[in-house]
């Protein structure tokens, strides 16, 4: 058992950043909408249970469910298929070269650079007002990310089986299936039930952005101050969204197994198909031709003369922020209300709405009493990243052995200090491992908080798809996708430093999975 | 399907559907009322069925309209323009009585706009200065784009707001409760919906005062699109302008239609009337 508390300071040290932004918070706020912030709290004590508002909350709901659905098992699969081709072992074993691997590898990279509501935004300019574009727009950047993810996992096993096999006289193909398919499947089960989730969050913010579901009843009953009716809306997405975690978290933890698995993908197919028809996906339109963007618009030079400095100097400024303060939110509290262990379900419940909450929402909300700015983007990203990163921790935490920080406590040490030294410094590595990666995230999420009157990369890009101005989009795209690629380098490097330490250092010399904490995604 | 804010079944696919739809500048359930009764009307008088299409974004309406999934569209006068410049073919059918000559009007919250001056001159604009300011939505004529020019005409950038930036309330309904509840202390608005909801006593009037009515220009219309009398049989295009132009107060279903549009009745449209509206987005960058 160490004692020191060094890694555990490496995790609160990033609440350093809560200092500028309470010393920017007496000139941002305005105070003039608080009565409103106060409707909105109480409302959620009077939802509205007008039947045709139930009935078209649960169509929404419905639809959302219909496009998380379709996208999740779109993405599984073409994760799971590129994956396969952008390992050099398979490509190695069936064309005796590795190249491929390599190169589609880095053809993924640019689907994955662009945030799920571009992509939907674009899908529709050219595939017109259907359904496929919001299942599409989610299915291209998390293919590419599954993609990533598995054919990590599969360069990380060991390849002695496989060899054994191909030695042995079996076909390459074979050999790879029973060789590496068994030993994948578990984080593959893991991975995609998280991505699950993500499906979900991700179709809740495009129907916020008119690509259909509950998003759209949202942001419509937020706009025209109908909080009633948004918290008939807000509650059914909590029961929906909690229901969906704990069913995922039990499929995580394994505890759905062998028979009662296959029975559950085979409810899940077989769900597919009315939430086609909900959602009246017709695949054909597809085949239609596209309405292309016209070149002669899309490329003129005078687009590329934006002011970039400043440009991409605010998003990485939103990013480094709302990323540090969503970082440091759970740990910080949990340390505050430790003596009050009632208050963790508080916590709990209040993160549930911070992963519900879509953040053009809450920035909607801040509005009404902070003035547009930095500051209100920022609080709404860290506030939705919060409530992901801290479910993740708790989760993380629970699955610590309880016995040193007992110990600590029977040896008289405070029960903060036990925390900090005991749990919190188990945790720590993994924890800021997976804190690069949703930095990663956060800075493709910019984009959806672009309106409320930062500068960024994301209000040009809207403002550029709203003006139609396509001489505009595609620099700022080019860009954008520039940053994310360089933002997920660096965040993957760091990341790759933070567990090899930790391995140098003694910390086991698992598989990188096994170093998250339980329920936590492995690098993405 | 997407881009709708209500269920109804889409007609994608349909060749011989009339897709109607609209700019959501209003709360959607007045908005599903009035297109609901339009589309029983228009299909009586055509004999084909019609179909109204809810959207919840400005965009969409033009970005439907170009990819030829919407039939008829009420515009706004700049979504206009946007859609017939993207749309080889389209053509103004009809605007109401009102919007050759529409104004925006700008109102303040009573404890914030206390101390400014009777707005007379656009120089008299400066006083807005430095207050929170919030526009419709961004694609809104007479929630954005007009009241912008105009602000520019007294020298007011929409930089020289509270926190640097003008925010976007989504629509004439959402400018009015905010600007009624404090959280912004200035809003432009649709002059036709302010008066509707003054009519209807839905404005706290101790809480929040019209500043300003902006000079007339050209606002929304309905655009069709060019193929009609191909897809639907010879003269569609002018059976469905008469079918709007001929709506009177006298029958009980036209009368109710009308009045959820504020309008004495639909009058034909020379597309020329848009001019002004094209320069003044070219020149703000809404139109490029």
């Amino acid at each position: 058992m160490r004692v020191q508390a060094a890694p555990a300071l490496g995790l609160l040290l990033p609440a350093l950043v809560f200092l500028p932004l309470v010393a920017l918070l007496p000139g941002a706020v305005h105070g003039g909408g608080w009565p409103l912030i106060a409707a909105f709290g109480m409302a959620a004590l009077q939802p509205s249970f007008t039947p045709a508002l139930v009935a078209n909350a649960f169509h929404g709901i419905a639809i959302t469910l219909a496009i998380a659905l379709w996208s999740w098992l779109l993405s599984m699969a073409i994760g799971l298929i590129a994956a396969v081709f952008s390992s050099p072992t398979v490509t190695t074993a069936l064309w005796g070269c590795r190249w491929p691997a390599h190169w589609l590898r880095r053809l993924l990279a640019i689907p994955r650079s662009l945030h799920e509501l571009l992509w939907g935004l674009i899908l529709l300019q050219l595939i017109g007002l259907h359904p496929a574009v919001a299942v599409l727009a989610i299915a291209i950047p998390y293919g590419a990310l599954v993609a990533r993810v598995f054919s990590d996992q599969l360069e990380s096993l060991d390849q002695k089986p496989f060899q054994a096999l191909q030695a042995a006289g079996v076909a390459a193909p074979a050999a790879l299936f029973s060789a590496l398919g068994p030993s994948l499947l578990p984080g593959l089960l893991s991975y995609g039930g998280y991505r699950f989730e993500c499906a979900l969050r991700s179709a809740t913010l495009l129907g916020v952005f008119g690509l259909g579901g509950i998003g759209a009843d949202l942001r419509l009953s937020l706009q025209s101050l109908q909080f009633n009716e948004a918290w008939t809306s807000l509650w059914a997405l909590a029961l929906v969204m909690f229901s969906l975690e704990q069913l995922i978290a039990l499929w995580r933890a394994r505890c759905v197994q062998g028979r009662h698995l296959l029975i559950l993908l085979g409810c899940l197919l077989l769900l597919l198909f009315p939430a086609a028809n909900l959602l009246d996906l017709q695949w054909q339109v597809l085949l239609n031709p596209w309405r292309l963007l016209p070149a002669d618009q899309l490329f003129q030079l005078q687009g590329w003369w934006q002011p970039w400095p400043q440009l991409i100097g605010s998003t990485v400024l939103l990013t480094i922020t709302a990323a540090l303060a969503a970082f440091v939110a759970t740990p910080l509290l949990l340390l505050l209300i430790c003596p009050w262990p009632w208050l963790q379900l508080l916590l709990r419940a209040f993160g549930l709405f911070a992963r519900l909450m879509p953040p053009p929402l809450t920035a909607l909300l801040l509005l009404f009493v902070l003035k547009p700015g930095l500051l209100p983007a920022v609080i709404a990203l860290a506030f939705h990243n919060a409530g992901i990163l801290g479910r993740l921790f708790l989760e993380g935490l629970e699955s610590q052995d309880p016995r040193p920080e007992q110990a600590l406590w029977a040896a008289g040490v405070p029960r903060r200090r036990a925390l900090l030294m005991a749990r919190f410094n188990g945790l720590a590595t993994s924890y800021m491992a997976y804190g690069a990666y949703r930095a990663d995230v956060i800075l493709r999420e910019t984009v959806v908080v672009g309106l409320v009157g930062v500068g960024g990369l994301g209000a040009v890009l809207l403002e550029a798809l709203s003006s139609f101005a396509w001489a505009e989009l595609l620099p700022v795209l080019v860009v954008y996708a520039l940053l994310t690629l360089l933002g997920e380098e660096l965040a993957d490097r760091y990341r790759r430093s933070l567990l090899f330490n930790h391995t140098q250092l003694g910390g086991g010399s698992t598989p990188q999975l096994e170093l998250l904490p339980r329920g936590v995604p492995g690098p993405a | 399907m997407p881009l709708q804010a209500q269920q109804s079944t889409p007609a994608i696919a349909a060749k011989k559907i009339l897709r109607i739809s609209a700019v959501p500048d209003q709360n959607p359930e007045k908005l599903n009322r009035l297109y609901g009764l339009l589309a029983e009307e228009l299909e009586q008088k055509l004999g084909v069925p019609v179909k109204y299409v809810p959207l919840i974004d400005y965009t969409a309406a033009v970005t439907g309209f170009r990819n030829g999934d919407l039939d008829l569209v009420w515009f706004g006068g700049l979504t206009g323009v946007q859609a017939r410049l993207q749309t080889p073919g389209a053509q103004v059918l009809a605007q109401r009585d009102v919007d050759a000559a529409f104004h925006s009007i700008f109102i303040g919250n009573v404890n914030s706009v206390a101390a400014i001056k009777p707005i007379r001159t656009f120089n008299d604009l400066q006083q807005l200065k430095g207050k929170r300011f919030t526009f419709g939505s961004e694609s809104s004529t007479s929630g954005r784009l007009m009241p912008q020019y105009f602000l520019a005409k007294g020298g007011v950038k929409i930089t020289d707001f509270a926190g640097g930036a003008p925010g976007f309330s989504g629509s004439h309904d959402a400018t009015i409760a905010l600007v009624q509840s404090g959280a912004y202390e200035v809003g432009a608005v649709n002059e036709q919906v302010w008066q509707t909801n003054l009519r209807k006593g839905n404005i706290d009037r101790t809480k929040v005062v019209a500043l300003w009515r902006t000079p007339p220009y050209p606002d929304y219309h309905w655009v069709a699109q060019g193929n009609l009398n191909k897809r639907f049989g010879p003269g569609f295009s002018s059976k469905l302008q008469k079918a709007l132009i001929q709506l009177r107060p006298s029958n009980p279903r036209q009368q109710q239609i009308l009045e959820l549009f504020g309008a004495r009745q639909f009058v034909e449209a020379p597309a020329s009337q848009y001019g002004q509206i094209e320069a003044i987005g070219r020149n703000l960058g809404k139109i490029r």
